[in-house]
């Protein structure tokens, strides 16, 4: 209960204000496509040299749990997911909206990410020093098989032809092997320069989401652009709560998933909440309204995301290993103020670290309450006129592409890949399962490559990767996974889509 | 609507001969060592794409809403406009000069208002100085992203 | 004249060039761009941060420089596009990291060597270290070397990637001490290079001074040796060198890191900045703040850079030979 005694660090009037400032700007930032977690923390380290240790962590701790709440704004509203962790809420969340109830979406969104992330810090607060072991268990083997695992999914995500999701998949793993490999320094399928850094996930990630929306929008032509007369009806806070109580079982799933999933090192919060989604799709006894505006599936989705913030740091605040890109730029942040994490972290700056983590807490609270008060506001995007609405979105589409890595062939890429992909879902493929791969890819092959040179060393691949606990309950989870897949598909599938039952 | 047989011909036939060009390249390019995860991912690509491939000529595929004729009109004229400024004009132009333009001419294009409505033009004309001021406000001011200028800004 | 005909041929966009060259005497008039070839958050990164942070100080260079993450395939990703598509107009400026680039370049696979850069200066050295995790049964170099001597290819040794500074240590102990290492290259940076030696996936790694220094006052490694010509008396007075201990590995791995410039920036430009980064980094602020992060500094003059690029050339060139 230590913690508790620094509370007071976070209500000073500076860290408080920082604090709100933070959060509103992180919730900005985070609805902004292009603007992931990782570059709204980085964009902010240059703030923090004016500040003390304690207040600039806050600011950083602050801006992170709110721009991953904030990327599910534009995923529900727009279909943007502002980064990878919101595609799963991009799903349901902008079908509700495209009802007209985007409010209600987004009530959802930030209580689910509330509770879940008031979990996950709890966690963190609590239970630190066991998960810090937990997190180190995790080698090179393991985490091929989480990526394994999680390619398992790719086939019954948001498709509705089996053999068209793993193709998508497989679209999407092959795309991630473009550019220079990491381990040889050998070049792959570089066509052109522009593709010689490979593709970056953010540009990527609008160019499959943003530009389908744009042409989608043109498709419909000027005579029936007249402004679809869409109702956004007022959302009052308690019926939104109410409807958070009826759906414990997707809220938990995504709570449990997220914690879990945002220790691991090195997988990161990226695959946290399309995880979430899928679990919790698959134990949901209305499979069928999932994809189609669904609340358990919003709030699986965001309670993950936002469950994996606290347990991600548990790694970078007790080893000094950072679990995530963000956790990357959270020690940066923190090595400049001339502070050191690792298991002495608490005992030397109790000050620092507990207000740090206190502020998340109060943080996520604050974004609750800000988000909730401007969804219904937020809401009447909807309602834009759809010429208004294709010319922004494809001016924020470029701007976002472009300010990742200030570089033109992220932005050619970003418009080849969505120009492609608009074409690809008119045939039944789609985006997500193609992101899931270009995420996974990378994180499969290289813990495939570590890990076997590492095996030759010892005893042999075969041993490497197939003994010990750990090893054989992942791939008893893989096994499991692919095993549902082919039964659902074969069983349940025939009574839905009879036609694609065979596949 | 669905899509017809001979589009998920097209459609499924195009995604054939990309996986065919990749396993292609996955097993000839060397060093063999950094193709090992490529070709693995090229075996199922291949198969896969096969197989679809098949069914759509069995006309087996009937998911997708497919592309009519009158769709496809509607698009050509935006995605020509979005060509044109992401692939040229951001960077020959600058990037908010570009986006005005773009910005204007998608909005005029996809308005349902009479070109001669003298209104409609101020609507359009405030709407594009409004939204790209706050395109600005963001990107230029608070995160000082530095865009290419190109010839004027 | 060359410049003329340039701009002919560029038409519009060429107009935009020859303007910006003429205007080199009121450089610089807007931010300044460092394009840094790893990730955020890494050692690379967040020292550039702090040695750019004084930049727009009026009496340094008026303007303020932000920092661009460009990272992939042990930095060749980032030093590729600085090399063919950032402007050489002086806005766009990069990290570099010796030996990484040199060595990259000589492998061969890359777009860039030693001539598409111009050096500006030198703000860091980072000696490469040789780590153990803090349960280790080897606590001196002597043991881990007699290891590997007696189980070829069993001693596992993490660094940051191939054909960088890591790289080049293993390789040079491995030829000194004529022991056969298995060096892993961990994607992840330094940082995943040393949660491998902390998590006992490997016996031993090689890391930065600086994080290795980090790391052990967290309780969490040992450092045997480093990789340099002295003890590093600042940070580390009690680990030996590698020369102490009896191997010829001399400080050809030592992390160098400054800024540079794509060649063919205007000279006025080039000068005007070799002038002032070196105040930059050396201004008390900028040195606080790295003392306190534990980042050695070391600030080198322009021509003291690029004498230092003509040597590691050879050395490099010499040492990969072989491979």
């Amino acid at each position: 209960m230590e913690f508790l005694s620094y509370f007071g660090g976070v209500f000073e009037p500076i860290s408080f204000l920082l604090l709100l400032g933070g959060t509103i700007g992180g919730l900005i930032l985070g609805a902004t496509p292009g603007l992931s977690p990782t570059m709204a923390v980085a964009l902010l380290i240059p703030f923090t040299f004016h500040l003390q240790p304690a207040q600039g962590l806050i600011l950083l701790g602050a801006a992170y749990t709110s721009t991953v709440a904030g990327g599910a704004v534009s995923a529900i509203l727009l279909k943007i997911p502002g980064a990878p962790a919101n595609i799963a809420t991009s799903l349901d969340g902008n079908a509700m909206a495209k009802k007209g109830e985007g409010a209600r979406a987004l009530h959802l969104s930030f209580l689910a990410s509330g509770v879940g992330g008031v979990i996950g810090v709890l966690l963190l607060i609590f239970l630190t020093p066991v998960l810090a072991q937990w997190a180190l268990a995790f080698s090179y083997s393991h985490l091929f098989w989480m990526a394994i695992l999680g390619v398992t999914v790719i086939g019954s995500l948001d498709s509705k032809s089996f053999v068209k999701g793993l193709l998508s998949g497989c679209i999407g793993l092959w795309l991630s092997m473009i550019g220079f490999d990491d381990n040889l320094g050998a070049q792959r399928f570089i066509f052109t320069d522009a593709l010689a850094g490979g593709i970056h996930i953010i540009p990527a990630l609008i160019g499959l989401f943003a530009i389908p929306q744009v042409m989608e929008m043109f498709a419909k032509g000027r005579a029936n652009a007249a402004i679809e007369a869409l109702e956004v009806p007022k959302q009052s806070f308690m019926d939104s709560l109410r409807e958070l109580t009826r759906n414990i079982r997707a809220l938990s799933i995504g709570t449990v998933f997220g914690s879990i999933i945002g220790i691991i090192p090195g997988v990161g919060g990226q695959i946290a909440g399309l995880v979430a989604y899928d679990q919790a799709r698959k134990f949901s006894p209305e499979k069928e309204k999932f994809g189609t505006g669904h609340p358990e599936g919003i709030i699986a989705a965001e309670s993950a995301n936002n469950a994996m913030v606290g347990p991600s740091l548990v790694p970078l605040l007790t080893l000094s290993i950072p679990g995530s890109p963000t956790a990357a730029v959270l020690l940066g942040g923190l090595i400049i103020h001339g502070i050191f994490p690792g298991s002495d972290l608490f005992d030397n700056h109790p000050q620092v670290a507990w207000t740090f983590i206190n502020s998340m807490l109060i943080g996520q609270i604050l974004m609750v309450i800000f988000g909730i008060y401007t969804a219904t506001w937020a809401a009447r995007i909807a309602r834009a006129p759809v010429p208004i609405m294709a010319a922004a979105v494809m001016v924020l589409a470029l701007f976002g592409s472009y300010s990742v890595q200030q570089s033109m062939g992220d932005v050619y890429i970003m418009l080849s890949l969505g120009v492609g992909m608009f074409f690809l879902e008119k045939f039944g493929f789609s985006a997500a399962p193609l992101v899931l791969g270009l995420i996974l890819g990378p994180i499969a092959e290289s813990n495939f490559t570590t890990g076997s040179l590492i095996a030759q060393a010892q005893d042999g691949p075969l041993l490497y990767f197939m003994t010990g606990p750990l090893n054989m309950f992942l791939i008893f989870l893989v096994i499991a996974s692919v095993a549902y897949s082919f039964w659902s598909n074969m069983v349940l599938g025939k009574k839905s889509v009879p036609a694609e039952a065979q596949s | 609507m669905t899509a017809s047989r001979l589009q998920h011909i097209i459609s499924s036939g195009i995604v054939l001969l990309v996986a065919t060009i990749v396993t292609w390249i996955s097993f000839t390019q060397e060093p063999a060592d950094a193709f090992l995860f490529p070709r693995l991912i090229a075996i199922f690509f291949i198969a896969l794409a096969v197989w679809n491939f098949i069914r759509a000529i069995s006309g087996l595929a009937k998911v997708g809403e497919g592309l009519d004729m009158k769709s496809f009109t509607n698009i050509v004229p935006g995605l020509l406009v979005m060509g044109v400024y992401v692939f040229f004009a951001a960077k020959t132009l600058g990037f908010y000069l570009a986006s005005t333009i773009a910005f204007l001419l998608i909005f005029t294009i996809y308005d349902p208002a009479r070109l001669d409505d003298v209104k409609a033009w101020v609507k359009r004309a405030i709407v594009t100085f409004v939204f790209m001021s706050v395109i600005y406000g963001l990107f230029a001011l608070l995160l000082k992203v530095q865009t290419p200028r190109g010839i004027w800004f | 004249m060359n410049k003329l005909i340039k701009s002919i041929a560029m038409g519009i966009a060429g107009v935009a060039m020859t303007a910006t060259a003429a205007l080199a005497a009121d450089y610089p008039e807007r931010p300044i761009g460092v394009a840094v070839s790893y990730g955020a958050g890494g050692a690379t990164d967040f020292q550039a941060r702090i040695v750019t942070m004084v930049a727009g100080n009026e009496d340094i260079l008026g303007q303020p420089m932000y920092i661009v993450n460009k990272p992939g395939a042990g930095g060749r990703v980032g030093w590729n596009w600085f090399a063919t598509e950032a402007d050489a107009d002086g806005y766009t400026l990069s990290a570099y990291n010796i030996p990484h680039f040199v060595a990259q370049s000589i492998k061969g696979g890359v777009q860039y060597s030693k001539d598409s850069f111009e050096p500006i200066a030198n703000w860091g050295a980072d000696p490469a270290v040789v780590v153990v995790g803090k349960d280790s049964k080897f606590n001196t170099i002597q043991e881990l070397v007699d290891f590997a001597k007696a189980n070829p290819g069993k001693a596992t040794l993490s660094g940051a990637g191939l054909f960088v500074g890591h790289h080049i240590a293993a390789l040079q102990i491995e030829k000194a001490t004529e022991a056969k290492f298995a060096y892993i290259p961990t994607k992840g940076g330094g940082a995943a290079a040393m949660k491998a030696v902390i998590a006992g996936d490997v016996v031993g790694g090689i890391n930065n001074l600086s994080d290795a220094f980090r790391a052990r006052e967290a309780g969490n490694v040992k450092i045997l040796a480093v990789a340099d010509l002295q003890r590093n008396e600042e940070f580390l007075p009690d680990v030996p060198t590698l020369m102490e201990a009896g191997y010829d590995v001399d400080n050809a791995s030592v992390n160098f890191r400054g800024l540079m410039v794509k060649k063919g920036t205007p000279q006025e430009v080039i000068d005007k900045l070799a002038a002032k980064v070196p105040e930059m980094f050396a201004n008390a602020r900028v040195v606080k703040r790295m003392k306190a992060g534990g980042s050695p500094m070391k600030i080198m003059s322009r021509a003291e850079v690029q004498a230092m690029w003509e040597k590691r050339q050879e050395t490099l060139t010499e040492l990969l030979a072989g491979l």
